[in-house]
């Protein structure tokens, strides 16, 4: 393992230690609790927005919390959910009065905590909104999507949910237009390089030299296949065709694309991904929106990329466009 | 014993605690065939908290009692077992509310509750290789005793023997859950450590009202 950190089990609480000393204007935490993360600056009257996951993902969770997108983030270790009661203070910290919904992902440990804090903060007469993002279409079949688990589509769910909260919308509404945003999300996801947990100290599974997996989750989940690497073309043409079939994505519709990187792969790579991205939509007679490229859901230094498509409406272009600012994700009006 | 007070489910915390610290190694034991290890801890750790919460409780309602102690447990141990261990007392606490003393009736629906609760929190249902497969069978023996007149004693006896032939039962289940689940059929022959669990809060309480 060759990693910057001081000890394995610091690992966490100093990451947050450094993104608080670099944004102090940004993010502030409750409770005494560094994993308790929230926006500086709660405004009054808005529908709160709380996310919360393992560490390890970063620009996720926390990453995007901030202006016009979310106001809190609990924060567990890594690739571990954080607790009920971190998730608790957090809703506590950013209710203002209008309710506050949950946006997470699809796993287990995360599900049954948001579930147990909805409950506690029920008893404390705050009302709790939830929203399940699920999106890899490697990770279960057609009309199973209930299982599906969530990857870096939940980017988009946070960006329109968080757009219509910052325009003063409801909490009914507010959560409305984020399970269209679910509903209009796949992704997919390839892997040509494992990651090590610091803790763990080695990689928890290994990815032979020359080969990829088509499909792998962000915790190194099983993929659908493992084989030799192909070329850049080939691969894009794999998780698009898969991508393409689920929704489906038809001509005439207008999407944004996400073209994720997920840790160790630089940006050329994530490039020559788009290019092809880009050509098959073309062919596909497919309208492009708006196109981002970069890290937004990673796995530490694991090497790959997923592609995300998000089919987009008017009500879902006007909130993608509005502007957002965190430390970790700025965009202007588009 | 035909009612507990407050008093009585102080004691019963208290011996929930040493319950989970006796049988610690037992449960880590048990868990690390196939889980992750941290049962025992995480049973020590909410066993603990909740008893340090109910000693200091200063009301005689017993629903709220016991509902605060869950909240204190999902605070002390935010794994799996512990959070579901402590919507148990959550729920079952709701179901309580307004009581200051508790019968075999009231005991039923704090089993029903308890059960309902886990079962609704996990995703999981009896035939599962899980902790349901001891809580569901007890809570159903507990209804019926306590619906034919049963005293609390005999209800709990016949509860606990019902949870304890829910364990044997598991050794017959393939996990649906958790890491266990991916051992698939490997996992038919192993005794469940959350049912375990399980079983042995029941035991706690039947064995105080004895």
């Amino acid at each position: 393992m060759k990693k910057f950190l001081n000890k394995p089990e610091t690992f966490v609480d100093d990451m947050i230690r450094g993104i608080m000393a670099a944004h102090p204007d940004k993010l502030t935490y409750v409770n005494d609790d560094l994993r308790c993360v929230v926006t500086a600056k709660v405004k009054k009257g808005k529908v709160g927005l709380a996310t919360g996951g393992g560490s390890g993902h970063l620009p996720l969770f926390l990453g995007y919390v901030g202006d016009g997108i979310l106001d809190g983030c609990s924060v567990g270790g890594v690739f571990q959910s954080p607790s009920a009661e971190q998730m608790l203070e957090v809703t506590k910290a950013i209710d203002s009065g209008a309710g506050v919904l949950y946006i997470y992902g699809n796993y287990g440990g995360d599900i049954m905590n948001f579930d147990m804090a909805a409950e506690m903060a029920d008893m404390e007469d705050i009302r709790v909104e939830q929203v399940v993002a699920g999106e890899d279409v490697a990770s279960s079949k057609k009309g199973e999507e209930h299982k599906r688990r969530g990857v870096a589509g939940i980017f988009f769910v946070y960006k329109v949910a968080g757009a219509c909260a910052a325009a003063m919308k409801d909490l009914d509404e507010v959560k409305r237009v984020a399970m269209k945003a679910c509903d209009n999300v796949r992704t997919m996801g390839v892997a040509l390089s494992p990651c090590i947990v610091p803790e763990v100290g080695k990689p928890s599974f290994s990815i032979g030299e020359g080969e990829m997996e088509i499909g792998m989750g962000i915790h190194g989940e099983p993929g659908i296949e493992r084989g030799p690497l192909k070329s850049a073309d080939e691969v894009v043409k794999q998780m698009l065709d898969a991508i393409l079939a689920d929704l489906p994505y038809v001509k005439g519709d207008e999407v944004a694309v996400l073209v994720n990187g997920l840790g160790a792969t630089p940006k050329e790579e994530l490039y020559i991904m788009y290019r092809k991205v880009d050509e098959m939509l073309k062919e596909h007679g497919i309208k492009v929106f708006h196109v981002y490229v970069g890290e937004f859901a990673t796995s530490m230094e694991m090497s790959g990329a997923s592609i995300t498509l998000l089919k987009l409406d008017d009500e879902l272009k006007t909130y993608l466009s509005m502007p957002a600012n965190t430390p970790f994700f700025e965009q202007v009006q588009l | 014993m035909e009612t507990l007070s407050k008093k009585d489910f102080q004691a019963i915390f208290s011996a929930l605690k040493s319950m989970s610290e006796s049988q610690k190694e037992y449960l880590i034991g048990l868990d690390s065939v196939m889980g992750d290890g941290d049962l025992g801890l995480t049973m020590a750790a909410v066993f603990k908290s909740a008893s340090e919460f109910a000693a200091e409780y200063a009301d005689d309602e017993i629903g709220s009692l016991v509902m605060k102690a869950g909240i204190t447990m999902a605070k002390a141990a935010p794994s799996t077992m512990g959070t579901l261990m402590a919507t148990g007392f959550m729920r079952a606490g709701k179901a309580l509310k307004g009581k200051d003393t508790v019968n075999a009736a009231d005991m039923a629906d704090f089993w029903r509750a308890f059960t309902d609760g886990i079962a609704e929190r996990g995703k999981s249902k009896v035939g599962e290789k899980t902790i349901i497969d001891a809580l569901e069978p007890a809570a159903r023996v507990l209804a019926e005793q306590a619906s034919s007149g049963a005293s609390l004693k005999d209800a709990m006896a016949a509860a606990k023997d019902a949870a304890f032939a829910g364990v044997e039962a598991t050794k017959d289940m393939v996990a649906q859950h958790g890491r266990a689940a991916y051992y698939q059929e490997k996992s038919r022959t192993a005794q469940d450590p959350g049912a375990t669990v399980g079983a042995m809060v029941i035991q706690v309480f039947a064995d105080y009202v004895a």
